[in-house]
Formats: structure tokens, sequence, C-alpha cells
């Protein structure tokens, strides 16, 4: 079933066009992810969903059956977050929950599980400018999913976390997941996304330009990518006959293959020159797919 | 609405808990409670004990000096008593060389019997017309002593010369008295107003309310909504509200923290005024007697006009720019333009009735505060009011509006202050 669907949407600032007639559809106890490199249209589409921005045109579809205010069905987390650092925890928390409609002893007793849930039971009295950077976070995501939101938008959750931090935020979304929540999460970290998205819509310079579940959208690129880890200086990969393209990264390579060429001649040539540990034919990774999909040039952009 | 509330309170709460609140709720009424003592002290100084030499060269104004004053007897005595050393320089070769010693003693500091004036009369005094008496004193500013002196004088002076032409000194004293004032205000149906010079005062400093407040909380409802901008809470709120919600809830919230400031203000003056009118009414006097209520009920209505109206112009400011830097840059010649009616107090309120006046009482932004001095002054017909009222009210609608389109618009627009028609374009765009 469908939560949202957005349809045609597009969002012109001056002379740019942001997002250029976007579409695409959010299905419920899922986790879909709204891909692309910074600058592709990502936060802008979901400024839109979230009523922050109007559409110039196209139609952001909510569907019938939920007759709250579509914002307060939405739990949003911006990619730049910000909290009044002045209030204490939990003042700040039974705030957000007003502001979507939620108030009473049930609120105050839902935030004292998610403050545990985050391991935050000791600093609810805290003004919020005392916590640490990364407990911070943790409140604004609390604040993001108290109103037990039907869809919960997450801009860039990971980004300025430490690796500890962001296991915690991706074994939470599999546990909203799991307990049936829907999920709409924006990042350009594809690996992070591979991890943990059902679909995904991939967009870039405004334009949707790959979407469905991730089994399909691996499934339509076949078992064309070969990944290897080695020891030695692989670099001359890249330059060997039938590849159309590398990603090398110390020891270890994705090498997509030309259609039609024979793994095994590559392994013939890697084996003389390197020591090999691994060495597999499979789907490519979101990255390549999208590398493949949007043209080598925007490497230098992504990077 | 609800949101607008949850908006509202937030804002409230967080701003009465500020310290700047506390220390303003409570500094201003002692910082204005000594500016306005300190003088009346130093004037109740100066009506202290004085003593004071008369040189008299016609040596005929001894008595004069002899009983108390007119003055000293109207302020109920409380004003202190002078004393007065008379000497008759009559005798003496010139009454300049008879002050010298005198002089003196008014400048030395450390003579025990120093003197705070000194009034030299010439011979001449009682002939001649056209004849000078000196007054000397080390403050500029001791008119009082002088006006009581000279009066004195003057007084002993008339008497004489009306006793040279045979009047006796009862039918001189008779002849000499002066008549009370007694200033009295009409109403347009010609009903006495209660004492018009009070209620003046006590209105401009009812008039000066409606600016410190509206600036102090304008430029906090600024920078808020700008800081709003920058920490990017912004976003979260709103995804769950419309901009309208939450800048009503905003201004609003900001508003009622100026209005309970005031109010505390208005609390404390209200007690000193009972204390003080406790004390006067034990002295036979009875403030109330000099201020109109209606005074009040007015100052309520175009304050909280006034008050809001501006706490827009700031809101629009803090909507339009993205630092506090820049929206003071914007505000400065505004603000400038605000206080327009402040400046021209004194053509208001002695031209009440004017077609300047009466414009800028019904012109949005400047209305309420020309209105209320309008009051003050003078029985504007009750249409003019309403239409102020009514403009004013529009005026706030539409800034509200204004506000909304422009901070919709703004709230995630970065890099710099846009330009007066990019201004433009948002309005329309939004």
């Amino acid at each position: 079933m469908e939560i949202l669907s957005v349809r045609d949407v597009v969002k012109v600032f001056g002379d740019v066009r942001a997002v250029d007639g976007v579409s695409f559809t959010v299905r419920s106890g899922t986790i879909t992810g709204l891909l692309g490199r910074n600058g592709a249209g990502k936060t802008t589409t979901i400024r839109m969903i979230t009523g922050i921005f109007f559409p110039d045109s196209g139609v952001i579809d909510w569907g019938r059956d939920d007759q709250r205010n579509f914002r307060d069905r939405i739990g949003y987390l911006p990619e730049e977050r910000g909290l009044y650092k002045q209030m204490n925890v939990v003042e700040l928390l039974l705030f957000l929950a007003e502001i979507k409609g939620r108030r009473g002893a049930d609120v105050r007793r839902s935030i004292d599980r998610w403050l545990e849930r985050f391991e935050l039971g000791e600093k609810r009295g805290a003004k919020v400018e005392e916590l640490s950077k990364g407990n911070q976070q943790k409140v604004q995501l609390i604040g993001t999913l108290l109103h037990d939101p039907e869809l919960i938008i997450l801009d860039e959750p990971q980004s300025g976390l430490d690796p500890v931090n962001m296991v915690l935020v991706r074994n939470l979304l599999r546990d909203l997941k799991n307990e049936g929540r829907t999920i709409l999460l924006s990042t350009h970290m594809m690996g992070e996304a591979e991890k943990m998205a059902d679909d995904i819509v991939l967009i870039h310079r405004g334009k949707v330009v790959l979407d469905g579940t991730l089994e399909q959208v691996r499934a339509s690129f076949g078992k064309n990518t070969l990944h290897i880890d080695f020891e030695g200086d692989g670099a001359f990969l890249g330059e060997l006959p039938t590849v159309k393209h590398a990603t090398i990264v110390s020891n270890s390579a994705e090498i997509a293959l030309d259609e039609g060429a024979d793994p095994q001649r590559i392994l013939e040539a890697a084996v003389g020159r390197l020591r090999i540990r691994r060495f597999e034919l499979a789907s490519p990774s979101l990255e390549e797919i999208f590398i493949g999909k949007v043209g080598a040039d925007t490497l230098q952009e992504v990077a | 609405m609800n949101k607008m509330l949850a908006v509202l309170k937030r804002e409230y709460l967080a701003g009465v808990r500020k310290k700047i609140f506390i220390v303003m709720t409570l500094l201003f009424p002692l910082f204005l409670g000594g500016a306005f003592s300190i003088p009346i002290f130093m004037m109740g100084r100066g009506l202290g004990a004085k003593n004071v030499a008369v040189i008299d060269g016609s040596g005929q104004l001894r008595t004069t000096y002899a009983t108390p004053d007119e003055i000293s007897k109207a302020a109920g005595g409380a004003a202190g008593s002078m004393h007065v050393e008379y000497v008759d320089a009559k005798s003496g070769p010139d009454v300049d060389a008879a002050s010298k010693p005198y002089l003196d003693r008014l400048i030395d500091d450390r003579n025990r019997q120093k003197l705070d004036a000194v009034l030299v009369v010439p011979a001449s005094a009682l002939d001649s017309s056209d004849a000078e008496l000196k007054f000397y004193s080390r403050s500029a500013a001791d008119i009082i002593t002088q006006e009581r002196l000279v009066s004195m004088t003057n007084r002993g002076i008339h008497a004489h010369r009306l006793a040279l032409r045979g009047i006796d000194e009862k039918e001189a004293t008779k002849l000499l008295a002066s008549a009370n004032v007694k200033s009295v205000q009409l109403s347009k149906t010609g009903e006495e107003k209660k004492g018009g010079g009070g209620n003046l005062i006590a209105g401009l400093l009812l008039t000066g309310l409606f600016m410190f407040p509206s600036f102090i909380y304008g430029l906090e409802i600024m920078r808020g909504i700008i800081q709003e901008k920058n920490d990017r809470v912004v976003e979260v709120l709103v995804s769950s509200m419309t901009p309208r919600q939450l800048l009503t809830g905003k201004i609003l919230g900001t508003a009622l923290i100026g209005l309970t400031q005031v109010a505390a203000w208005l609390l404390i003056a209200s007690i000193a005024a009972a204390y003080g009118g406790a004390m006067l009414a034990a002295g036979g006097l009875n403030l109330l007697q000099f201020l109109r209520p209606s005074m009040f009920a007015y100052f309520v209505v175009f304050f909280i006009l006034a008050y809001l109206t501006y706490v827009c112009i700031y809101a629009i400011a803090g909507a339009a720019c993205n630092s506090d830097k820049e929206a003071q840059q914007l505000i400065a010649p505004i603000t400038m333009i605000m206080m327009l009616p402040w400046f021209l107090v004194g053509v208001l309120i002695t031209n009440p009735d004017s077609s300047l006046a009466v414009g800028f009482s019904m012109a949005p932004v400047f209305g309420p505060m020309t209105m209320f001095l309008r009051t003050l002054v003078a029985d504007p017909p009750l249409w003019h009011i309403a239409v102020s009222v009514a403009v004013s009210l529009a005026t706030i609608a539409l800034f509200f509006r204004v506000t909304a389109k422009i901070f919709q618009v703004g709230i995630l627009s970065y890099g710099k202050r846009p330009t007066i028609p990019e201004l433009w374009r948002w309005l329309k765009v939004a």
C-alpha cells in the first residue's frame, strides 16, 4: 500500500530547475532510499513533501485514509539540525510533540521510553546546549519520532555522526522498519542506503534516473561486476582490455566489464601481478550503478 | 490554533525566564524613579534653608525681611526657610564696597558662615525706576532662591514707594496682594477636566512607555527570527505548521512578554503612586483628583496597537535579513521614521487639532502614539479615535501577512540580504 505518491513535481529557483518532474511512491512499511549526490534535488523534493515549499507544478498525494493534517502525519529530521538550545530536554520534546498536535500524559510516557532507549534518561532535565553534539542529534531524532508519525522523513541522518552513532542510527532504522513504520531516507551515502533500503529512487540534476526495489535495480544490471580484493599495486586493473570502468580503493577494486567480456581474462592478468584474496562476480553496488547511470563525468563532481 | 498557542507559550516562557526580562522589569522603574526623584531632591535642597545677605544701600528695607515670604507660606512651609542677614549700607561709603566681605563669604567654601547668595540693593532703589538689583550666587540654577528674594525685595520697595505717597502699610499690603491662578481645562461639552498639568506629565511619561518596550522587544523578536533561521529550527517548525501560525505565535508571544513587563511597571508605579498618594493625602492633597481614569484606558488601547505595529516592523526586518548586523542597518532608519510623532511631540500637543496632528493620528504606524497625545491634551471626536484604531488594526493585519510571506520565502534563502525589488518579488510569489 502506498502512503505517499509524488507525481511530476517541479520546483524552479531562478534559472535553476532544482526539481524537474520527479515522481515516485513510498510503500507502507518499507524504507525508501532517496539517493543522489549533494545538490541533486533531494532536499528540495523533501521540502515540498513536508510543506515547506509549494511545488511550482505537480502533486504530492497523501491518499485519503488518514484524516489528519499531512503535517501531523510526518516526522521530519532536516539535514541541518537545529534545536532551541536554552530549553531543557523534556520541555523541548513536549513542545515538538505539541506542534504535531500531541500532548498529555501519553506523550510524557513516550518521552520517557525514548529517552531510556537512547540512554538519555539522566539528561532529561539538562539544557540542550549542555548536551554533546551526538546527544543533541539523538534528542532531535526523538522529537522526530515522538508523535508516532505515519511517515518518517530523514534527510542525511548519518551526516556528522561518528561510526558508533552511525551504527546506532542504522539499527534504529531497522528496528523502526520491523515495527512496521515507513521511512523515507535521503542520503548521498550509497553504501548505507544499500544496507537499509527496500526501494530506491535515484535523483540526478532534478530528475529521477532510476527507481524500483533494490533487488530489481540490481538484477537489471546483471552479474557483470567483479569484486576483487588483493595485495599489491592494482592501478593497472583499470587499463586492462574489456574493462569498462574500475573503482580502485587501496586493496580492493570494483570493475565493470564490457558486454560479453570474459572475467577469466581479468583473473589471468591479475594473478601474475597481485596476490588475490577474493575474486567474485556479482551484481554491481549502488555506487557502481549510480556511476554507470549518470556517467563518469560526475565522478569529479562527487569528489 | 493549538500549534500557534504552543509557539506562543514557548516564546513567552522562554522570554520571561531570561535574565534581561527580570533585570529590565525591576531596574527600569528604579532608573525612572531615580531620574525623577533626583532632580526633585536637588530642587528640594534648593528650597532648603538658605543663608543669604542683603546689602541695602537705601537702608529702608529692614522690615521687609522680618516676616516669612508668601512663597514659603504657599509651599506649606515645607520648602524650608531662608535666613536673611540684613546689612544697612546707607551710612557706608558705597554699596559695592560694603558688599565686598559678603561676596568673599559667598566664594569661600571653608567659611563656617558661608553664604548661598548675596543681593545688593542700590541706594537709588526706592526713588529711581531704573535702579538695578544685583543677585550674586554660586549656582546659576538657584532660580528659586533668586525668585523668592527678589520678589520679597520688590514688594518691600513697592510698599515703601506707596508709603512715600502717603498710603499706610496695611493699605499697601492689600493693594499689593496678588491673585492666585487655578488652571482649568475644558472638554468639548464644556465640562471641567481634572487638573491639566498633572495629566500632561503623566501622559508624556506613558507616551515614553510606548517606545521602550516596543524597541526592546522589537529587537528581541527580530533577533529571534534571525536566530531561528540560522539555527534551522525553523525547518522543523514550518514542516509542522503554516508560516502564518508560526509567526502569529512568535509575535504574540513576544508581544505578551512586553505587555507583562509594562503591566509590571504600571503595577510598581501604582504602588509607588498609592504610597505617595497616601503621604499626600495625609498632608491634605488627593492625587486622584489630578488624574483622569480615561487616560489609562486610552493608554492601554493605543499602547497595544502601537506595540503590535512596531513589533511587526521589526519582525519584517528579521524575516528579510540573515544576520543581526544587516537587520540593524535596515531597521535604524525605519526606527527614526517610526519615532516621528515623538520628535514632533511639542508641535502635536500645542496644536492637537491641527491638520498635521489629525493626519498623523489617523495614519498607519504614527497613529496610536499621536492619537494618544491628542486625547491627552484635547478632546478629539470619537470618530477620529475609531478611524485611528481601525487603521492601526488594518496595518497590523497587513504587516502580519507581509511578514509571513517574506518569512516563508526568506526562511530558507541563504546568502546576502535581499534587495527591495527582490523583497517585492517575494511578496508577489509567495
